[in-house]
């Protein structure tokens, strides 16, 4: 191909390198935490010992007298200047706290901010929070979730539980009830040949990200403007929400999201980030906050995991499902709605269990419960994970009774023609599942896989093999709530021909500017080293929602296409003008517009672009056009999104889903109950690609973050509710070392109801290496007979299943005498 | 808190002569005070490197090391790494390898990997692993760090 070809190719589907690469590897990127205005002053946060606990008084006199200190104040001296906290979303079922910035008279949870400082310096700021001198009244903290104590039924029965109540004007510690029920299960489930049943626990762990948060923010008191530089996923909601707090009007506020070191759904809502904002106000100067490691580890959202699975399944004997039921029960820390968004995750959760399997008959019950911990935050998975980990380890114990290979069953049950309305209401427009089992098997080769377990066993080595389906929903947009779910994009030709692009999406590390600059080259027939993405700046670019529930590549590329596609229709108007040819037989692409089969009639996009702005202007290259400039701005929705309930009282909330398959190979030491994850194999298909490394860092980072989660990466407390686990050292993260090689293929089935065929994607991997891991292990330890259903799995939990099974098998063969005796008597 | 303390120190080829406090960390030095902030802070106890600079050539980990200690020494930053006429090739090898996503560990992984190079100009990739254990990447660039790394050292 020459290089004249090249650049007549699309852009889209190309492994370009990443146009943000190159500050980012020189350290020139633009961290919220990097920028220090003149004069600023610096915060630190006094936050609770104490999980549970009445605030008797706080008294901060002292603190301000120290040096460099500018102002000092508590929670009830703030009361007067800010709002609570409004909730991030509005669904029934949810209810949600009152809560301040900085707390009033009761703290939650051990971390939760109740006074702060301004000083010149943050380490005067630090020292000034020694001399802040707060009595508690210490209550006893609800720090678990009892199992057996909830009220499914809204009878009554149990009686509810005894635990101290977290919020006063509350009647229990339940802060979401979510109740669904569709087809006849009761009779599927008397119809059933085998029901197999599970309790499914994955424990709590967390996003992470590396960089923690950070706030600069600029009141200026003449003007009444709130400048606040922030590392948000959502830099519009951000303003929207300041600008409530502090009784602003929006016009007079302005976020600022430059670079984000890492989100993963963790920052996603307004929190501490407030408490800089009230001091820039109070002092009139500029406040910097950036938190520190173990103010993250304290206070900073935790992942929306730490939940619990009663399900049953119920199958005829050839293993068709024939309905399932679920009482899915989570720990949702002191709050996931207003100080963190992460408990529509269970209702996601919840809608999403039947999976790619077709099943008709479903009931589930949801609740969570509240507890002395900090918030439940979105991450990664969002409710899909929680879906994939039980649907995947019920249908290999459906296997196991049914004595049907595994992945036979789940071909059986697997989606094959779409669209497919599933039972919960969504509808999966497209799809691969059997396609991408296949592959992954192939990819695998498992029977040498096999092969290579029985050499092993042979030796007193313990090789697992699993491999699972997944489905990964997509482009979420939630009602009622900041989440709403459209995206904005205005693209701009300049007269020398290069194009800007401004999106409301935000980049958190997923490329976006890269991806977004390919999607509108091709649209404008340039390249895209020619356009320049802005984001992050709610002056400077449209009211756009950011970057959550992996809505980049559907919402915000579907944005800036439509409105790129507006100015490549102008710009062959225009150009048709000039050449004086039809639009129809002119032609886009490397920087040039030509006629089709003519390349001699050819003009530069930059010429063409000259023409209409100045030489001799719009009213003569763009005549008759409402708006003659080669200029345009569209808002994308998907028609797909439900905004009401149906008869069912079902919304569609994800207009894509992507289909995948994943396997690994692990090898289990039963002697130290080490696990070594060996290799993972992950088949993907999300549609059309933009850009393919892009999207395999993504599919990768995300497997090697839940890898990390479903092994070892949790979250601990004492028995008296003190947090253990608080810097990098206790929590581990995974590192260069332990990470497991993964191998990605993809397949590329388009969607059919998005502009570019693509579908979201980056949260594939948190969704399906749980089961993967789970099922490998269970693998692992068959000859043992031990059932693998709870993360982590660290060498203490595997060496206590090996335990487990040993003593039943024991227990077993000692029932069997019994019995074999008492047979001869 | 004592009085100020002298330091005298070469940051990216450039002498600084400063009164410090005592207790000021080199991280804060770099990017409070020279505003050097490719320089990050991830953990602030030595554990995800992304703090990581050159003191006299080799790695350290700036949150754990006081500016004072760095009087009479040479430092090199992230920045200080770049050619005038582009980036270093550890840099380069990033870009290309698609080893960076939201780029916030990348400075103080290319930092440490230029490090690892002057020490192993040809790592194995089990050299790699073990010689990075001490920077996290939160995003899970692992794979295509140990391969821009070993595509700078050639691999073996
Ligand atoms: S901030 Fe220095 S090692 Fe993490
Ligand atoms: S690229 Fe995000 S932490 Fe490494």
């Amino acid at each position: 191909m020459t290089v004249d070809e090249m650049r007549q190719q699309p852009w889209v589907g190309r492994r370009i390198p990443r146009q943000e690469d190159n500050r980012l590897v020189t350290g020139t990127g633009r961290f919220a935490d990097d920028v220090t205005p003149q004069g600023a002053l610096h915060c630190a946060i006094l936050r609770s010992p104490h999980p549970h606990a009445r605030i008797v008084r706080v008294d901060v006199a002292r603190a301000r007298s120290m040096p460099g200190v500018v102002a000092a104040v508590s929670g009830a001296e703030a009361r007067e200047h800010w709002a609570p906290l409004p909730p991030n979303f509005a669904l029934p079922g949810i209810v949600a706290p009152r809560v301040y910035g900085l707390a009033v008279d009761k703290v939650v949870y051990e971390g939760e901010p109740v006074a702060a400082v301004a000083a010149t310096d943050r380490y005067l700021a630090e020292d000034a929070l020694e001399a802040i001198e707060v009595e508690y009244e210490v209550l006893e903290p609800v720090m678990d979730v009892d199992e057996g104590a909830v009220d499914w039924y809204g009878d009554g029965s149990p009686a509810s539980p005894a635990s101290p109540r977290l919020y006063d004007e509350w009647d229990d510690n339940v802060q979401v009830r979510y109740d669904f029920a569709y087809g006849d299960v009761e009779r599927s489930f008397g119809e059933a040949d085998a029901v197999v049943e599970a309790r499914v626990a994955v424990h709590r762990y967390a996003a992470v990200p590396l960089e923690p948060r950070a706030v600069v923010a600029e009141y200026d008191p003449d003007g009444r403007t709130l400048t606040v530089r922030v590392a948000t996923q959502v830099p519009h909601q951000m303003r929207t929400t300041y600008a409530r707090i502090f009784g602003l009007p929006e016009t007079s506020v302005r976020v600022l999201t430059g670079d984000v070191g890492g989100g993963y759904g963790s920052k996603g809502q307004a929190d501490g980030d407030v408490v800089p904002i009230l001091l820039s106000i109070l002092t009139g100067r500029p406040v910097k906050w950036a938190e520190t490691r173990e103010e993250w580890m304290l206070a900073g959202p935790v992942g929306s995991r730490g939940y619990v699975h009663h399900a049953e399944l119920a199958l005829r004997s050839d293993g068709t499902v024939l309905a399932l039921r679920d009482r899915l029960l989570a720990d949702v820390g002191c709050d996931g709605v207003v100080r963190a968004i992460g408990l529509a995750a269970l209702i996601v959760g919840a809608t999403y269990i039947p999976g790619p399997y077709r099943i008709d008959a479903y009931d589930v019950r949801v609740r969570g419960l509240v507890t002395n911990k900090p918030a439940y935050g979105a991450y990664r998975g969002y409710g899909k994970d929680i879906a994939n980990q039980l649907i995947e380890r019920l249908m290999d114990k459906a296997a196991a009774a049914l004595g049907m290979d595994p992945l036979e069953l789940r071909r059986r049950n697997l989606l094959t023609e779409f669209p497919h309305e599933i039972c919960t209401g969504p509808i999966i427009e497209s799809g691969s599942f059997v396609e991408c089992l296949d592959l992954v098997q192939e990819k695998m080769d498992l029977p040498a896989l096999r092969r290579e377990q029985e050499r092993a066993r042979a030796n007193g080595r313990f090789l697992g093999v699993g491999v699972v389906s997944t489905m990964e929903p997509s482009a979420g947009a939630i009602p009622m709530s900041v989440f709403s779910g459209f995206e904005s994009a205005t693209v701009r030709l300049h007269p020398d021909g290069t194009v800007t692009a401004l999106t409301g999406l935000q980049p958190i590390g997923q490329g976006v500017q890269t991806s977004y600059a390919q999607v509108v080259a091709d649209c404008v027939g340039v390249s895209p080293a020619d356009v320049r993405v802005r984001w992050g700046d709610t002056d400077a670019v449209p009211y756009g929602l950011g970057a959550y529930a992996s809505r980049g590549a559907t919402f915000g590329v579907a944005a800036a296409h439509q409105a790129a596609t507006e100015v490549g229709r102008k710009l062959l108007l225009a150009a048709s003008v000039a050449l004086e040819v039809t639009p129809d037989d002119l032609e886009l692409g490397g920087g040039t517009v030509r006629a089709k089969g003519s390349p001699g009639t050819a003009m530069d996009v930059a010429d063409v672009a000259q023409r209409t702005y100045f030489q001799p202007g719009p009213y003569a290259m763009l005549p008759g056009e409402k708006e003659p400039v080669l200029e345009a701005s569209a808002v994308y929705t998907n028609p797909e999104v439900n905004w009401l309930p149906d008869e069912h009282g079902r919304l569609r909330i994800y207009p894509t889903h992507g289909s995948g398959a994943m396997g690994c190979l692990v090898e289990v030491d039963v002697e130290t109950g080490g696990v070594d994850v060996r290799k993972v194999w992950y088949v993907h298909d999300s549609g059309r690609l933009i850009n393919p490394g892009i999207v395999e860092n993504q599919l990768i980072g995300s497997s090697v973050q839940a890898f990390g989660g479903t092994m070892f990466e949790q979250i601990v407390y004492d028995d008296a509710g003190t947090l253990l686990t608080r810097t990098l050292g206790d929590y581990q993260l995974p590192n260069a070392a332990s990470v497991p090689d993964i191998e990605v293929s993809h397949i590329e089935t388009p969607s059919p109801i998005t502009p570019l065929g693509t579908k979201g994607l980056g949260e594939g991997g948190h969704i399906g290496i749980g089961a993967v891991l789970l099922s490998a292990v269970e693998d692992a330890l068959r000859p043992f007979g031990a059932e693998v259903l709870e993360t982590p799995l660290t060498p203490p939990r595997i060496l206590q299943l090996i335990d487990r099974a040993r003593e039943s098998r024991a227990r077993e063969s000692r029932a069997q005498t019994a019995g074999a005796v008492r047979d001869d008597v | 808190m004592g009085g100020l303390v002298p330091l005298d120190t070469e940051v990216n080829g450039e002498r600084h002569r400063r009164e410090v406090e005592p207790r000021l960390l080199l991280v804060d030095f770099l990017r409070e005070y020279l505003r050097l902030t490719g320089t990050h802070s991830g953990c602030d106890d030595g554990l995800c490197g992304a703090c990581t600079v050159l003191v006299d050539g080799e790695p350290v980990k700036s949150c754990l090391m006081l500016a004072a200690q760095v009087d009479g020494a040479r430092i090199t930053t992230v920045e200080g790494l770049r050619a005038e006429d582009g980036p270093h090739p550890v840099q380069q090898a990033f870009v290309d390898a698609e080893a960076v996503q939201c780029g916030y560990c990348t400075p103080g992984f290319v930092v440490a990997a230029t490090a690892l190079l002057a020490r192993d100009a040809a790592p194995t990739d089990d050299g790699v692993r073990e010689g990075l254990v001490g920077n996290l990447c939160r995003c899970g660039c692992y794979q295509n760090i140990r391969k821009a790394v070993r595509s700078v050292g050639g691999s073996r």
